[in-house]
């Protein structure tokens, strides 16, 4: 069963074109990466298909709904961690973990999940006094507080301490097992490979390269996805 | 809309950790009261002083929250791309506008509460003749001058933007219209434009609730239709 379905979705902002004509397909419970270049779109597909832009072209389905003209319905299913968002100053962990379950018709329990995300030592603590590891952390919770079908991650770990990340991963692969399909922005290549069912390389608005990481590799006779990465975007020259 | 009660706590929480706001809200009014008691004679018509003040700087205190804070609060939340972040939860625009509102006001009646007690205890306030008509004004005026501000901080970017639009709304505002000068001895000219301003109609209406003189359904009809006018326009202008 496909959850996200993305064909030829187009995005221009002004008159540069930041999507133009991208496909894609997302299974139930997979962990499906994005991929490239800074600039390349990756943040302009999540946010069309989480409802927060509006596609100029192509056709978009999440969880079977229009995400801008059913984004009601959409949002109560889905969680969002976003590349660029903050909360207020003031706010403490656990206050903006209760208030973000109160928006959900059926949330998840938001004490477990601060547990979870080992934020329990931080209830109390304001959100402008959290290092950026621990903002993180918090994002990654509130995307989760709605009990969603489907997680979009833009840049998750970027931030995170090598043992954040890999506690991340942990908990990644525990949404899959519980049947949530993620969609995951990354600039890691090791952690699309550890991760990531299947992964889409795009540049300039369009898919490079799709499949799952082994296949990247081998289609790149290269020896890893890094490789494969650099060889398909053109970078990775000293 | 269940959650809303949850929302309007924690934004309430919000104000009254920042120091401007509270400051604003319940230290400042409370000065002008000492400030405006301290050659306080009785008015043209022998009402005393601290009977006309108490009212007039409740309008004060509302004005403050709906005009100068709460603009600043969300023009500040889309600055910082908090609303950005809401955006992307099933909360809607409305229980946004809504618990924003409930907030400010809640901080508005805080900072009245305090005026009051302050009246009472120190310079014999008189309680209010017609009680009812005092909560139906104060509400009123809430609801107008928060309507304005919800529209400021619908549209301006920045956060320092809402707060220089803010307090130039306000200033002018509580001179000219009978909420730091009382109207009775502000000059005709000066009380002819300040009557066209939405705090006049407040400033009237707690007042004439206050004495137990008759209140000017006029008033109260022009702040409801203030309102909705710029309520309305707030709610379709409003961007995340
Ligand atoms: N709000 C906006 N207004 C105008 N242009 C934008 C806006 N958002 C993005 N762009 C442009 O659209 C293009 C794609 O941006 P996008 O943020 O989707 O890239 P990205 O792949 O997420 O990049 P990064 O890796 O840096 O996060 C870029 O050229 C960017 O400058
Ligand atoms: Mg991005």
């Amino acid at each position: 069963m496909k959850v996200i379905e993305i064909d030829g979705l187009s995005k221009s902002y002004k008159n540069r074109k930041a999507v133009d004509g991208i496909s894609l397909t997302v299974a139930k419970g997979e962990i499906f990466g994005i991929a490239g270049p800074n600039g390349a779109g990756k943040t302009t597909i999540v946010e069309c298909a989480s409802g927060l832009r509006r596609r100029d072209g192509g056709t978009l389905r999440v969880l079977g709904l229009d995400p801008w003209n059913d984004r009601r319905a959409l949002l109560q299913r889905i969680g969002v961690q976003l590349q660029e968002a903050a909360l207020p100053d003031a706010i403490k962990v656990g206050e903006a973990l209760r208030m973000y379950a109160s928006f959900y018709d059926r949330p998840a329990d938001w004490r477990k999940l601060m547990d979870e995300w080992g934020l329990a030592d931080k209830e109390r603590a304001g959100f402008a006094g959290l290092s950026g590891g621990w903002k993180q952390r918090l994002f990654i919770a509130l995307a989760l507080v709605g009990d969603p079908e489907v997680v979009f991650l833009d840049e998750l770990t970027t931030g995170l301490d090598p043992s954040a990340r890999r506690m991340t991963w942990g908990l990644i692969r525990d949404m899959r097992d519980r049947g949530i399909s993620v969609v995951l922005v990354t600039h890691f290549m090791d952690e699309a490979e550890a991760l990531c069912d299947r992964i889409a390389i795009v540049g300039e608005g369009r898919v490079i390269a799709e499949g799952s990481p082994r296949e990247l590799t081998a289609a790149g006779k290269s020896a890893s996805l890094e490789d494969a990465y650099f060889a398909l975007t053109g970078g990775g020259t000293e | 809309m269940k959650g809303i009660t949850n929302v309007i706590a924690v934004e309430l929480k919000l104000i009254m950790r920042d120091p401007m706001s509270a400051f604003f809200a319940l230290a400042f009014p409370a000065i002008m009261l000492w400030v405006k008691m301290r050659s306080g004679k009785p008015l043209p018509g022998g009402l005393p002083a601290i009977d006309a003040t108490v009212p007039m700087l409740s309008v004060f205190v509302i004005g403050l929250a709906a005009l100068v804070v709460l603009p600043a609060t969300l023009a500040q939340y889309r600055e910082r791309r908090v609303l950005k972040r809401l955006r992307a939860t099933p909360a809607s625009a409305a229980t946004l506008f809504g618990a924003q509102w409930a907030a400010h006001m809640l901080l508005a009646a805080l900072g009245t509460a305090l005026l009051i007690v302050i009246g009472l205890a120190a310079y014999g306030l008189t309680a209010p003749a017609n009680t009812a008509g005092v909560i139906l004004a104060w509400t009123l005026s809430a609801l107008s001058l928060s309507a304005i501000g919800l529209l400021v901080g619908a549209l301006v970017p920045s956060g320092r933007g809402a707060t220089v639009i803010g307090l130039g709304l306000f200033f002018p505002m509580v001179f000219i219209s009978g909420v730091v000068i009382p109207r009775e001895t502000l000059s005709g000219s000066m009380r002819a434009i300040g009557d066209l301003t939405p705090m006049a109609p407040a400033v009237e209406a707690v007042r004439d609730g206050w004495a137990g003189t008759a209140m000017s359904p006029v008033a109260l009809v022009v702040m409801f239709a203030i309102f909705i006018a710029a309520g309305g326009v707030a709610v379709r202008a409003f961007r995340w």
